[in-house]
């Protein structure tokens, strides 16, 4: 009786014992979530001021050439201040107009030239043009600034504020979805900088790394599975190395990427192309050992049924083995692909720890990744790039997410055609 | 295993210089056996180990755990292949062909000498798949009419197109235990072999499926040279028309079913028969 009392208290308290360890986990990871979603979730929207803009003939095309080549090297700036000046015609003094030009971003003399480059004719014309605002006031309107805490302590002063109350009471200031997130590149100023750079390095360096390691890690496994031979001392010692590499740390294979790809190569810097490449010797063992295993967990009565109906080596392989070893050399796969796109050390080596705002083109122009992005703007103080940073590692969540669902979604679908 | 340790003695000496008794010759050998040796690494298997096996004839090997049997069976067809450690010597004729030696097309050979194994292991393929797999990889057929032919005179020839035809497509895995050891046979049919050895078909059936499968031995008798290794001496005595006792790598004695099990000549075989080592 008292053994069975005691039996039962353990089993108990060893089920209290993981529900509190899983409970713990969650905890954390929900702590983890919010924190990162309260600070990102603001940056997927920015301030946008409505800007009365006279495209003076006088200032862009003083001889009605109509041509771009001309007008293309008007004073866009100019007009730009004269347009803030219309809308605040009682600013005077030249400290204050300065101040006043900052509520924009910088980035609208080029938004303007490129309306005026679309159509020529909108010159002579008044327009409400939406331009960006600047980081601090785009903080303000965001809430990230605090309107009520005194004026040295916030970095919009009391003038500013008043403006920006205005703009406010004759709505003229607005916040819409973040487009310039998605469709630039880095900026030293936080509201024109975007991830595109980071995107597109990410998925070149993937594709490359897919494209490099998944034949040569599912052939390699299949050979040392299938038909290395066995109680080989030379076999053996691929195994030892194999299973070692995949505990190596991985900014050692950036070292190995600078010292080979990039020094006795000469292969570009800061390219997805060698990123990818580093990546996939990084990759490469994590998707050998689990299709080892995939490969080893087929019932060796599949290969023997198919062997004694006169099917060759090659063809049992072939056609049993590797169908049935499938979904979890796929699953495999991906979860490496996974880690390959949140891995940031070997990047930094190669140099695709850059400052690049030209978006790439290609495989071998300059590029980072999302975790380097991360790593970037996480380094950067201004309160523009803090919601930045979170809104990234919001971007590669979603990505590590959907690329693990894909794993299960894959093993559950490949499984259910075999059992 | 042993009612006693001076039988055990007693069994083990006598394993070690006998001389198969009974006669292993038959008139019109498929198969002829000639100072069969096995070794695993430096472990013998099989002593020395001669027999004929003859055409539309049924052999059942009988003996207890570990005596061989298995390992002989496999010899025929070369499954023994593919253990590392497994090394075959002596004379294997096949139609007059040696098929151990080096230059024997094991493909070839296994599509004359089909299997089926202790566990049934159809492919996770459809029914039909499973079957048209040999004949697909041999190019039996020209085209999808003649597999279809193939593959349904097959499962009917194994008894089991009546319960499956209206479901080809189902996975080979769905399908009963029974069913499925059936499928297998089907399958090994479907390469018309001439040889099929089957390793304790039955061991994981229960009794209405292992009498079909039975029923179905009786049937391909008169088409196909059948070798059976079994543990069930009734399922022996059943199906077959010569046995053959294997003890501890020996083959101890050859003969028509009927003799062995009535009037054993051996000692051993008379014990295992008795039941008083299994």
């Amino acid at each position: 009786m008292n053994n069975l009392k005691s039996r039962i208290a353990k089993e108990k308290r060893f089920k209290a014992y993981g529900i509190i360890s899983i409970t713990t986990a969650l905890t954390l990871l929900t702590i983890l979530f919010i924190s990162i979603f309260s600070q990102g979730y603001t940056a997927f929207q920015e301030t946008r001021i409505q800007l009365p803009v006279y495209f003076d003939q006088e200032i862009l095309d003083p001889n009605k050439t109509n041509d771009w080549n001309k007008i293309k090297k008007a004073n866009f700036n100019g007009l730009v201040k004269q347009s803030i000046r219309n809308l605040f015609p009682e600013v005077s003094g030249r400290s204050n107009k300065r101040k006043l030009y900052k509520i924009i971003s910088s980035s609208a003399e080029y938004q303007i030239r490129n309306i005026v480059n679309n159509d020529l004719s909108i010159i002579g014309s008044k327009q409400n043009i939406w331009v960006l605002a600047d980081d601090d006031v785009d903080m303000l309107i965001k809430g990230n600034i605090n309107r009520n805490l005194p004026e040295n302590e916030r970095r919009i002063d009391d003038q500013e504020l008043m403006w920006i109350e205005y703009l406010e009471s004759e709505n003229l200031i607005k916040k819409v979805f973040n487009k310039t997130l998605f469709t630039s590149g880095d900026s030293s100023e936080s509201e024109q900088s975007g991830i595109l750079v980071a995107l597109l390095g990410s998925l070149y360096a993937l594709l490359i790394t897919l494209v490099l390691s998944f034949p040569i890690g599912i052939a390699t496994a299949v050979y040392l599975e299938e038909f290395a031979p066995k109680d080989n001392k030379f076999v053996d010692f691929i195994e030892v190395n194999i299973n070692n590499l995949a505990a190596v740390p991985s900014i050692i294979f950036g070292l190995l990427g600078l010292a080979i790809f990039l020094n006795f190569f000469e292969m570009p810097r800061s390219a997805p192309l060698v990123g990818g490449m580093v990546l996939s010797l990084m990759t490469l063992p994590r998707i050998i050992i689990p299709a080892r295993a995939a490969l080893k967990s087929v019932p060796p009565s599949i290969r023997e049924g198919a062997l004694g109906l006169g099917a060759s080596n090659v063809q049992a392989v072939f056609n049993h083995v590797l169908p049935i070893a499938t979904p979890g050399m796929l699953t495999g796969t991906i979860i490496g692909m996974a880690q390959a796109l949140g891995e940031s050390a070997p990047l930094l080596i190669i140099g695709m720890v850059a400052f690049i705002v030209d978006i790439p083109q290609g495989f071998t122009d300059p590029a980072t990744t999302l975790p380097v992005q991360i790593f970037l703007w996480a380094d950067t103080p201004e309160r523009g790039f803090v919601e930045r940073t979170a809104a990234v590692i919001m971007v590669l969540l979603i990505f590590l997410v959907l690329m693990n669902s894909l794993a299960i979604y894959l093993r559950k679908k490949f499984e259910k055609n075999i059992t | 295993m042993f009612d006693n340790e001076e039988l055990l003695k007693e069994t083990k000496s006598q394993a070690l210089n006998s001389e198969t008794v009974g006669n292993i010759h038959v008139d019109d050998p498929r198969i002829i056996a000639k100072n069969i040796n096995v070794f695993y690494g430096d472990k013998p298997a099989i002593n020395n180990a001669s027999i004929d096996i003859g055409k539309n004839e049924v052999l059942a090997m009988i003996g207890p755990s570990g005596c061989g049997k298995s390992t002989f069976l496999r010899c025929l067809n070369r499954m023994n292949d593919t253990i590392d450690t497994c090394r075959v010597e002596g004379e294997l004729f096949l139609d007059n062909e040696n098929i151990l030696d080096k230059k024997t097309d094991v493909v070839s050979l296994r599509a004359k000498v089909g299997m089926v194994f202790q566990k049934p292991n159809p492919f996770p393929k459809s029914i039909y798949d499973n079957v048209a797999y040999g004949p697909k990889i041999h190019g039996m057929a020209k085209n999808k009419i003649e597999l279809d032919e193939i593959v349904f005179k097959s499962l009917d020839k194994a008894g089991l197109f009546e319960e499956v035809k209206d479901r080809l497509d189902a996975p080979g895995t769905s399908i009963s235990g029974g069913q499925q050891q059936r499928l297998c046979i089907a399958r090994t049919i479907a390469v018309s072999p001439e040889v099929i050895l089957m390793d304790e078909p039955c061991s994981a059936l229960d009794p209405i499926a292992t009498a079909k499968i039975e029923e179905l031995i009786y049937d391909l008798k008169k088409n196909f040279t059948i070798v059976i290794v079994t543990h069930a001496m009734q399922q022996a005595a059943r199906v077959s028309q010569r046995t053959a006792y294997f003890h501890l790598g020996n083959l101890v004695e050859v003969g028509p079913t009927s003799k062995i099990f009535t009037t054993p000549q051996h000692k051993l075989t008379e014990s295992y028969i008795t039941g008083r080592f299994g």
